[in-house]
């Protein structure tokens, strides 16, 4: 079983392996937790803060509780134990505790016959409140506030999380550069908007076990959230995924509602059932975080990069969810793919009385891509050098250390900005084309799973894949990585499948349960494919380990000069003696019965030692290079992307259709954030908690998309493989929007761009008396 | 807010099979389907019009079972994608869509899945930009459309 | 999402129509596709106790082309090739309603009646009760124009500019009997914005129809929207009219979502009837169109934006009659 085999040859890895749920799914058989109904089930309700900020002075349940069909209403003292995603910041309650944070906060839950007498229920409690000072504004809370939203505010001010990082010297860097740039960024909040609304059922039996399904990406997450807050061990919750309709990031925190339905399960005795609404979905949000960054670019004459001074100010909503890591991604994710050696941040998170942000694809590193790339666009017009030329010059080698300790194994970012720069035949079309036409660099770096794990304690892997496997030669394979679409299961029994020389159909990916899949924590960070695979990868090979020295037994040759084919094992000069994998498995089963195998994943030790260090450190980082062309509508500033060549470093793609899926999906998110979605807010009140009012870009909108995975081997991913889920997302925004500069002269640093904004600009531009292209 | 009303008899073709019930007039058609008679491939979105996975054929028209009172039905066909699903194996449509990778949450799925068969049954061969405009009122957070598009392009030419 | 109990009734002719809403008087709703009420009823926004579904009566889905039945189903009309080359303006608008899955529901009668629309409207029962509701709906103030008086939704349907551009009438059923009206006499440009329509109580559309005039006549329909789909007009321009070799024979021009009602621009088409189309003429007629137009902030794009589309619009509208092919969908 060598590892570093120069050119491997797979039979399932690297092809197009179409997702094994995807019979399930195309037939409307595949189940998600809506679709389950336990008996003698109830519904339960949440009533919903109407006040952005307020304190509870008294709620009065007794009428509501009174009611028919009723079976009980909880408020937020039952159970007021503080949790969180982040061990180090647990802000957030099941139910509201002492105030209201925002319009949308959950003040009760209600536990009856069906959904409509819950309304009524909730419709019946009274609640009295003393409003407080309403903080819509991040920068109003930078300063100390009369009524801070938490206790754990700054200094009685409203930031939940300052980061200051100086690495070299960025003052002398600015002294002595001869070009630099400044590019200060606005981002409304956009938001996952995963076609399946959140829904959790929870039921406590009288064995005294909980168990809960729900719509998560990280059933661990929930699995401590649940028994910190309700005081029941771990041991005796069990934590059922079952499919699950998209995340994106939305469904990666333990959320208030999962953990009020299974405080409704136990004070009814009964299973409850907690379905959202589109509006619940907005509302609880834990999107991109609305962002103003302000990005100074230092540069020589040649266009080597010295210096970025960085600063961001995040607007957190009312919680801290996954915002001290974002805190740190706006800053140090802004550290590839080029060598910068002088480096600057300054983030601040604050709490506002809004829906609180938290993680969302690319989390962190977008809305500060966004403003690198764009600024790196605007240098190299400056010093009239070519954007590939600009990008080139700095490209961080393979091998190689950020000035702020990010460890950089693998890159292909060369071989993405070759191929993009190709298959788009720029050289003809870079300020080239008609006014109103346009074609535009953007480039991308992402984590390709964060290297250190949220969990505490105890120290243990990041991920531990199980193998059953019995004498009727399926293999079962237990894990708690969580499929949310993107392939994961599909990627765990290939891989499997790959290592032992199996079918795929004799592979089945366990559904996700507490009870007997070993701990994986989640669908987050990117982090499946590397740490999963790797997993599953080691497990399989001890499972073929014991299959081949079964083999050998039956066969007489040793094990060293077996070879692994479809569905047999094979001496090398002996082929008419092949043992089968049935024949291997019988016989290895003779002593032990069923065989099981496990493989684990750790991260290595990796990092500085300063303050923050961890912060951006991935076992490995995908890298892309996109190019958009655009045509713009100079009087209605309406736009359209023709195409997009995605050049994208992902390692070893795996599956090519589940990569692909990624780039395309993910540039669909990507042109959303970018083209119309907005959480738009007035003061604090969300406007548009709907899918027609939050603008998801149509088929229509959507432009050819060429992939191009021009990735290298990854010497640590399972089969040289990186991530794909994220990082394919953010070098879209910058292409585009430098594309329409090219098209018509008019930089963008606020986001969305609509049509109006185009216009705006176009006119702007005009009337400075500055033509572009003779227009 | 107000409580029921009470039952009242319907009768409809389901799924090509004759089907007495009874619901509330305001039973909407997605929750008489997925509650009532538990076919529960046809999701539930948005419940507002704006998302396409609770899309059925009422007398074969693919339209919103979300947005349709069951009452409505009274005494016509309506077929959900329990009804467009063979008994074994899938239909052309739904092969296309596991073979090109069309599906990746799935939760849009039946509802494309509803769209895509009426289209074919319609128009055999279909453009692109006919695909496109078909599908423009299902929406799909996950793919970019991209897939979806190749596999109603697959099924139609009969490549796969 | 739940409905309120309601009493539900589904007549099978016009007249037990007209009687049973007479009977019920102002505590009933008419249903038609139900793609625009039934969301408002989900958001408990002005429910009714009885609901009367127009989608049995034969006599309302029928239609020709020159009469159109209100039950008719928007993906009919979108489907027909006749009626595309009979009233291209209006079969473009129709092209452009919601989505395919929606106009296969939605009828021709629900689109000119539809709801007018609001950022603080259109919203669930708690959202406006946070707001303490507004005057459209349970409440007694304005949250766009503060003032106790009047409502500034905005009229957002796609069919009625077009219809009113190649002069269609509607026509009317109610207990004193039928009328015919012309499109835009639906409306009601000096009410107070509550009440979208000037309906006798009880009335309801039975037909379009259309002057033989209008049959083949070149007509387009524009629409502003973020997206190609779903979205509702935040402006819907429809233009009609007979340019021959650069002379204007007959020239009409609508729009929708912009304001509380949907308006004919003939103070601005009339003058150029008989005169030569030029860039002057054209452009003149374009901003005096755009300067009519108040539009508010109360839908996603910013009413400076759509007034300033208004004029490019109706520039394009105009072009596209003097120098487009006749007779194809805008
Ligand atoms: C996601 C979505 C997007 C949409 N986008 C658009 C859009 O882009 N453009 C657009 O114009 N509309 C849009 N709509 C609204 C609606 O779908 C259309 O306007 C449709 O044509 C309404 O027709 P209906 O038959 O469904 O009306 P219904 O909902 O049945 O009725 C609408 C109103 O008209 C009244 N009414 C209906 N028929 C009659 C009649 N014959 N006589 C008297 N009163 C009557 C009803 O009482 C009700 O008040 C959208 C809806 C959704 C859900
Ligand atoms: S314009 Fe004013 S009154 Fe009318 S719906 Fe909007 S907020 Fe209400
Ligand atoms: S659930 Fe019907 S359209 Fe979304
Ligand atoms: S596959 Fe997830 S929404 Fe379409």
């Amino acid at each position: 079983m060598s590892t570093a085999d120069a050119s491997p040859k797979f039979r399932l890895l690297g092809g197009r392996i179409p997702y094994v749920e995807g019979p399930l799914k195309v037939t409307g058989r595949a189940e998600y937790t809506d679709d389950i109904k336990r008996p003698g089930m109830l519904y339960g309700g949440l009533l919903r803060s109407p006040w952005p900020h307020a304190r509870l002075v008294s709620i009065d349940v007794s009428s509501a509780r009174s009611l028919p069909g009723v079976y009980a209403v909880l408020t937020g003292e039952k159970y007021p134990t503080p949790f969180g995603v982040l061990p180090i910041t647990h802000d957030e309650t099941a139910i509201a505790v002492g105030k209201a944070r925002y319009i949308g906060d959950i003040i009760a839950a209600v536990a009856a016959t069906d959904e409509r007498t819950a309304e009524l229920a909730m419709a019946a409690i009274r609640v009295e409140v003393e409003p407080l000072p309403e903080y819509a504004d991040p920068q109003t809370g930078l300063a100390p506030v009369t009524e801070p939203i938490h206790a754990r505010g700054l200094a009685g001010t409203n930031i939940q999380k300052e980061v200051v990082q100086h690495f070299g010297d960025v003052d002398a860097a600015f002294a002595q550069a001869s070009h630099t740039v400044r590019v200060r960024g606005t981002f409304a909040g956009v938001t996952h908007a995963f076609t399946e609304p959140m829904a959790t059922i929870a039921e406590s039996t009288p064995d005294g076990r909980l168990t809960v399904w729900s719509a998560t990406q990280v059933p661990h997450y929930l699995h401590r959230a649940l028994s910190e807050v309700l005081g029941i061990p771990m041991h005796r919750i069990r934590v059922i995924k079952p499919e699950v309709g998209g995340g994106f990031g939305g469904k990666s925190d333990p959320l208030p509602h999962e953990i009020a339905c299974a405080a409704l399960a136990l004070e009814t005795g009964r299973p409850v059932k907690i379905r959202f609404d589109r509006e619940d979905v907005f509302l609880t949000n834990h999107g991109r975080h609305p962002t103003q960054n302000d990005v100074r670019i230092a540069a020589d004459s040649e266009g080597h990069l010295s210096a970025y001074d960085i600063q961001a100010v995040l607007d957190g909503g009312a919680w801290s969810s996954f915002g001290t890591v974002t805190t740190y991604y706006n800053g140090v994710l802004a550290m590839g793919p080029y060598r910068v050696p002088n480096f600057r941040y300054r983030g601040r998170r604050v709490y506002t009385n809004k829906p609180p942000s938290g993680a969302m694809r690319a989390h962190g590193g977008t809305n500060i891509r966004y403003s690198v790339e764009v600024a790196l666009d605007e240098l190299a017009e400056s010093i009239g050098l070519d954007p590939f030329v600009l990008r080139e010059r700095n490209a961080l080698p393979p091998n190689s250390t950020t000035v702020n300790q990010l460890r950089i194994t693998s890159t292909s970012f060369r071989q993405c900005l070759d191929a993009s720069r190709v298959r788009s035949g720029w050289a003809d079309k870079f300020r080239r084309l008609p006014f109103g036409e346009g074609i535009g660099l953007g480039c991308g770096f992402y984590i390709s799973g964060s290297n250190s794990p949220i969990h505490f304690t105890p120290k243990m892997p990041q991920c531990t894949v199980h193998l059953k496997v019995d004498m009727d030669g399926g293999i079962a394979v237990h894990s708690m990585q969580a499929d949310i679409g993107q392939g994961s299961n599909t990627l765990l029994a290939a891989i499997v499948a790959e290592v032992l020389g199996v079918d795929l159909d004799r592979v089945h990916v366990v559904r996700v349960d507490s009870d007997i899949s070993p701990v994986d924590i989640g669908s987050y960070s990117s982090r499946v494919t590397f740490m999963m695979g790797n997993a599953a990868r080691r497990a399989a090979e001890e499972l073929l380990a014991t299959l081949l020295r079964a083999a050998s037994e039956l066969c007489g040759y040793p094990v060293d000069q077996l070879a692994v084919e479809r569905e047999r094992y094979v001496p090398r000069h002996r082929p008419e003696v092949a043992v089968s994998f049935m024949d291997a498995l019988h016989k290895a089963m003779e002593k032990v019965g069923a065989l099981t195998a496990t493989g684990a994943y750790s991260s290595p030790p990796m990092g500085g030692t300063f303050k923050g260090a961890r912060a951006g450190t991935a076992p490995a980082y995908s890298f892309a290079a996109y190019v958009a062309q655009v045509r713009v509508d100079a009087e209605t500033g309406e736009y359209h992307v023709g195409t997009i060549w995605a050049a994208f470093d992902c390692g070893r793609p795996l599956n090519r259709l589940a990569v692909e899926g990624q780039i395309e999906g993910s540039i669909h998110m990507g042109l959303g954030q970018l083209m119309g979605e907005t959480m738009s807010y007035r003061s604090t009140r969300l406007m548009n908690p709907s899918l027609l009012e939050y603008k998801i870009p149509a088929p229509q909108q959507m432009p050819r998309v060429e992939c191009l995975l021009v990735g290298q081997d990854d010497p640590e991913g399972p089969f040289g493989a990186k991530e794909a889920g994220e990082g394919p997302l953010v070098a879209t925004l910058p292409a585009v929007a430098n594309a329409l500069y090219d098209a018509i002269g008019v930089r963008f640093h606020e986001l969305p761009i609509t049509p109006d904004r185009v216009v705006r600009g176009i006119e702007q531009r005009r009337k400075e008396g500055r033509p572009w292209k003779g227009a | 807010m107000r409580s029921m009303s009470p039952p009242r008899p319907l009768r409809l073709t389901l799924n090509d099979r004759p089907v007495e019930t009874s619901c509330p007039n305001e039973r909407i058609l997605l929750d008489l389907l997925r509650e009532d008679l538990n076919l529960t491939g046809t999701k539930r979105g948005c419940d507002l019009g704006t998302c396409g996975c609770c899309t059925v054929w009422i007398d074969g028209r693919a339209t919103l079972s979300c947005l349709t009172l069951a009452r409505s039905t009274e005494g016509h066909s309506v077929t959900t994608i329990e009804g467009v699903s063979p008994a074994t194996g899938l239909n052309p449509v739904q092969k296309a869509f596991v073979e090109r990778g069309a599906t990746q949450c799935g939760f849009c799925t039946p509802g494309f899945i509803m769209t895509a068969t009426a289209l074919l049954r319609d128009h055999p061969h279909p453009s692109r930009s006919e695909i496109t405009e078909a599908i423009a009122g299902n929406l799909c957070r996950c793919t970019g459309y991209t897939k979806i598009i190749e596999a109603i392009e697959s099924a139609a030419s009969g490549d796969r | 999402m739940h409905l309120d109990p309601f009493e539900l009734y589904r007549p099978s002719t016009v007249e037990e129509v007209v009687r049973l809403t007479r009977d019920l008087g102002a505590a009933c709703d008419v249903l038609a596709g139900g793609t625009d009420l039934l969301p408002n009823y989900k958001m408990h926004i002005n429910l009714k106790p009885n609901l009367v579904a127009l989608e049995e009566v034969e006599e309302l889905r029928s239609y020709t082309l020159e009469r159109v039945g209100s039950m008719t189903r928007l993906a009919d009309l979108d489907r027909d090739t006749d009626f595309a080359r009979a009233y291209p303006g209006v079969a473009a608008a129709v092209h452009e309603v919601a989505t395919p899955l929606v106009r296969e529901r939605a009828t021709v009668g629900g689109n000119l009646l539809v709801e007018t629309r609001c950022f603080f409207f259109n919203q669930t029962f708690p959202w406006r009760q946070s707001l303490g509701f507004c005057l459209k709906a349970d409440g007694d103030r304005c949250h766009v124009v503060p003032q106790k008086e009047r409502c500034y939704a905005t009229f957002s349907g796609d069919l009625a500019p077009a219809l009113a551009a190649v002069d269609a009438s509607v026509e009317l059923a109610g207990p004193d009997g039928r009328r015919t009206i012309p499109v835009l006499d639906l409306y009601d440009p000096g009410g107070d914005g509550i009440r979208r329509h000037r309906l006798r109580p009880n009335e309801i559309v039975v037909a379009v129809s259309f002057p033989a005039a209008s049959r083949g006549l070149p007509a387009n329909y524009q629409k502003l929207r973020i997206r190609p789909t779903f979205d509702f007009p935040e402006l819907g321009l429809a233009a009609a009219g007979l340019v021959e070799s650069g002379t204007v024979r007959s020239l009409a021009i609508a729009a929708g979502g912009l304001e509380t009602y949907p308006r004919r621009f003939d103070e601005v088409t009339r003058p150029l009837v008989g005169e030569r189309l030029n860039e002057t003429n054209r452009n003149a007629a374009s901003e005096a169109i755009m300067r009519s137009v108040r539009p508010v902030h109360n839908t996603f794009l910013a009413p400076d934006y759509r007034r300033r589309m208004v004029g490019v619009y109706v520039r394009r509208a105009l072009d596209r009659l003097a120098n487009g092919p006749p007779g194809v969908p805008g």
